[in-house]
């Protein structure tokens, strides 16, 4: 059983067969308009949640008043290499997560377990072209764009480029960290309500 | 001829409007000098406040002939935080502006 990761806005828990109906609906959602088509039906989800092999890290993300708000995982762990790949990042419930920075924590919580916990050294992964927003996303925290394969994904109707973005456990250090931790506790400067703890 | 405040204003709407385009029709955010970007009350989640804000700082360096950066530490650390709003996050720039 995969450990919970605990920030201060929000955990990671581990993604479960009964999460299956809840994550369906963001996975089908207009928000996930831009990922790769996944499952169709309630059963498909289940059965894809079920079969996650034990090299993946697949989480829920909730906040801290237990509120399941999105997910987000790690696959493609290669520890001869070093590397993985961070990915199927989605805030399905986005209204519970405006005015905070419930995305940026969930991020740094997964780079600290791939770069610290796990000790890996460089992370990476793919964007589709069009998705301009989590193309922006990914750049302010520190993933640098490697290259580019011409219409490589068919998504939204259209062959579209696929971006390929990395970044190694230095850069994080430097460049990504202290950023992430300053939007936080820009969160927190904000924030009213007390956390929970 | 628009005031620097008219102007970055006119900045900040354009970020939020290019926002706009990529969400739903049902998701698509009131926009104005009031509209809350963060803490509290909030239109956006910390994924679509880290677009709008790096489409301001291209939009400003391309309007005004030099950079700025809302993105780094001092911004982030200032106290008020500046991107509670949009009249708040003009004020900001304005003042980076004006240094």
């Amino acid at each position: 059983m995969r450990a919970t990761l605990e920030g201060e806005f929000v955990r990671l828990r581990p993604l479960e067969v009964t999460d299956a109906e809840m994550t369906l609906g963001w996975r089908t959602s207009q928000r996930a308009a831009h990922l790769n088509a996944g499952s169709q039906t309630l059963d498909e989800q289940a059965r894809w949640i079920a079969s996650r092999p034990e090299s993946e890290y697949n989480f829920v993300i909730e906040l801290r008043d237990g509120r399941p708000v999105g997910m987000v995982s790690v696959t493609g762990l290669d520890e001869r290499h070093g590397t993985c790949e961070p990915g199927r990042f989605l805030i399905g419930d986005e209204a519970a997560v405006r005015g905070t920075p419930a995305a940026v924590e969930s991020m740094k919580l997964i780079y600290e377990l791939v770069f610290e916990r796990l000790g890996l050294r460089r992370i990476h992964g793919t964007i589709v072209s069009e998705n301009t927003l989590m193309i922006k996303w990914q750049k302010f925290l520190g993933m640098r764009e490697e290259g580019r394969m011409r219409q490589h994904f068919f998504v939204n109707g259209r062959y579209q480029d696929c971006v390929i973005f990395g970044m190694l456990a230095d850069e994080f250090r430097r460049d990504a960290l202290p950023r992430m931790k300053a939007l936080i506790a820009a969160g927190r400067a904000v924030r009213t309500t007390a956390p929970d703890e | 001829m628009s005031s620097k405040k008219d102007q970055v204003e006119a900045i900040i709407f354009g970020a939020l409007e290019a926002l706009n385009a990529e969400r739903a029709p049902d998701e698509q955010l009131a926009i104005s000098a009031d509209t809350r970007l963060f803490g509290p009350d909030a239109v956006l989640d910390s994924l679509s406040l880290v677009s709008v804000m790096v489409d301001v700082e291209t939009m400003a360096s391309d309007e005004f002939g030099r950079a700025i950066s809302l993105t780094d530490d001092r911004a982030m650390s200032q106290t008020p935080v500046p991107f509670t709003s949009v009249r708040a996050l003009s004020a900001y720039i304005e003042e980076l502006l004006g240094e």
